[in-house]
């Protein structure tokens, strides 16, 4: 992964043979370049350097080339590249010692092509179409403890409820029920293990580290366990593990249990985190947007009133929601940035690319860029509806990547958030606790920084029968279950209406207006 | 209409077929086949779902026979 030239830091020409020099980050100190802030503040780094040289950016970290890539033209760029130009695996080195030795990026290209392959039946459409209601009842469990009233820690809540939709939806129903607090222990073990510090060498011998490493060889013993007995009871399940168990490579060669270890955990990585964020960050904006909060509880009481089942086809009727969804998505993209390294020379825009060199693009830069998102730092789902769309920029909205790699569960996540919101905001009354709202730089998922606590009240039979009753007659649609109609509903008219009804709007917020007044 | 299916961004997720099942069939392994590369009107709010549900963005409409 060496680059093959030797430019001394902060001198711009010698990156560029041909073409334009690469403007450079300024500040990189000699042999480290941006060592210390891109293992300490990367986002900060990343947005600085976008501040600084626009869309093309060159900086340093160790002996590393970087090359930072945001707006949609650039992202496109590096999106569409085919993985013998610019390649994840290279980039992705630092999740080997979670996923394995031969287990999906470490895997050879054809390989790991097949290994998500086998991926892929779990996250179709088919499937789909059942895990709305197996992650409502997840949702539904967990509130069982919750008693009438109380404060609760909204990320931690949405990562142990993630924990188990994930596991139930993609490993399998007698994993979630076996889960021990163990398994909890050591899946944070691993998880722990990845910082951007491994991205630069993920086998320093540092106590994060060697707590991953024990950690993945106890789960593989964990796994291995259950594999067995379900061989041993020759058990049928319809899941993921099992999937994995009878599914062979083209070879003919069944997977191993260390192979099978590590895409159970590779499609858990996936798809844990990465919506506990995003499910925590949602509910923390909207209880400090009230305007926007009754909007959304509207919606749910209207399309499913008080106890109605929560379906595939009646989360299309919640626009509302999910542009909640994609908004914090936008505002708050759980991967702040995605990696490839250049296989070969290579140009973008007249700007040389030596071989060797890695190639970032950030979401979370991007997404913050005021000529693609107006007025960028706002929370305004708004800017997805109709006339404005957003959104529909090529490459713009990026939380989810982009091109071939782009995530397989992108509609799993989207699925599952607007689940559990379609149950949270029938079942309690959130409202903001006043912890400041953060992100934490730890780790590479962003989450809001704990404590980030909410208060909850239950919502009692009448008041549900009033809201429902409430929100439909201000014209949100019962569900009709067929072809989605709520989505012509223009969002401004409801937000118009339930403004006041919440008992958190005694004060409207200003920001959470619908008309994109603030511009 | 005429349909255009963008390979490089199609991960074969199937939401097309279950939304149009006469104009798109895609294999457990993600292979997408257009049954319908010109489908008639009748099957328009169909296409148009599959169209706005697709997960990758890899499906598009176009005007004309």
């Amino acid at each position: 992964m060496q680059t093959t030239q030797d430019a001394a830091p902060n001198q711009p020409a010698k990156v560029a043979r041909r073409g334009r020099p690469i403007p450079r980050l300024s500040g990189g100190l000699p042999l480290v370049g941006h060592l210390v802030p891109f293992v300490r503040t990367a986002v900060q780094l990343l947005e600085r350097a976008r501040a600084e040289c626009g869309d093309v950016a060159a900086f340093d970290v160790g002996p590393k080339k970087m090359v930072l890539l945001t707006g949609p033209a650039a992202s496109e760029a590096f999106f569409r590249a085919s993985d013998d130009v610019l390649n994840p695996s290279e980039a992705y080195k630092m999740m080997v010692p979670v996923f394995g030795k031969d287990v999906v990026y470490d895997a050879p290209p054809a390989k790991m092509a097949e290994q998500f392959g086998m991926l892929l039946p779990c996250l179709q459409d088919r499937r789909m179409r059942s895990y709305g209601e197996v992650i409502a009842a997840e949702v539904e469990r967990s509130l069982e403890s919750w008693g009438d009233e109380g404060v609760l820690d909204m990320y931690e809540y949405t990562k142990v409820l993630t924990n188990f939709t994930s596991s139930t939806c993609l490993i399998g129903k007698d994993f979630r029920e076996d889960m021990t607090d163990e398994f909890a222990r050591v899946y944070s073990d691993l998880e722990r293990g990845i910082t951007p510090l491994a991205y630069l060498n993920a086998h320093l011998p540092i106590p994060s580290f060697r707590n991953r490493d024990k950690a993945r060889v106890r789960l593989v013993e964990m796994i291995t366990h259950m594999i067995k007995e379900r061989r041993r009871t020759e058990r049928e399940s319809d899941d993921f593990l099992n999937v994995l168990m009878n599914t062979k490579y083209k070879s003919g060669a069944a997977l191993s249990e260390h192979e099978i270890t590590g895409m159970l955990l590779a499609a858990m990585f996936a798809g844990h985190h990465t919506s506990a964020v995003t499910a925590a960050w949602m509910m923390l904006e909207l209880t400090r947007k009230p305007d926007l909060y009754g909007r959304v509880r509207d919606e749910v009481f209207g399309v499913y009133g008080p106890d109605g089942a929560v379906t595939y086809p009646s989360l299309r009727e919640v626009p509302v929601t999910e542009a909640c969804v994609k908004e914090t998505l936008r505002l708050h993209p759980p991967l702040f940035m995605l990696l490839r390294v250049a296989m070969r020379d290579w140009e973008y825009d007249g700007y040389f690319i030596a071989k060797g060199t890695n190639l970032i693009v950030s979401p979370t830069v991007t997404h913050l860029i005021p000529e693609v998102f107006a007025d960028p730092t706002r929370f305004d789902p708004d800017r997805f509806g109709p006339g404005r769309e957003e959104d529909k920029q090529p490459f713009a909205f990026q939380a989810f990547g982009g091109g071939s790699h782009k995530c397989l569960g992108n509609a799993f996540a989207m699925l599952q958030i607007k689940t559990v919101f379609a149950i949270l905001m029938r079942r309690f009354t959130f409202s903001s606790y006043g912890d400041p709202l953060e992100p934490d730089f730890h780790g590479v998922v962003l989450g809001p920084k704990q404590p980030c606590r909410v208060r909850y009240r239950r919502i009692l039979p009448r008041e549900a029968e009033r809201f429902t009753t409430g929100a439909r007659e201000r014209g949100a649609k019962a569900a009709p279950g067929g072809v989605s109609s709520a989505a012509k509903t223009p969002p401004a008219t409801a937000a118009t209406a339930v403004a006041g009804q919440c008992p958190f709007t005694a004060a409207p917020s200003p920001e959470a207006g619908s008309d994109g007044g603030a511009r | 209409m005429r349909i255009v299916v963008d390979e490089q961004l199609c991960k074969g997720h199937g939401v097309c077929m279950g939304e149009a099942p006469e104009v798109f069939s895609v294999t457990r392994k993600g292979e997408l086949t257009v049954l319908q590369p010109r489908p008639g009107a009748a099957l328009r709010a169909q296409v148009e779902a599959a169209v706005k549900y697709c997960p990758t963005g890899a499906l598009s409409i176009e005007p004309g026979e």
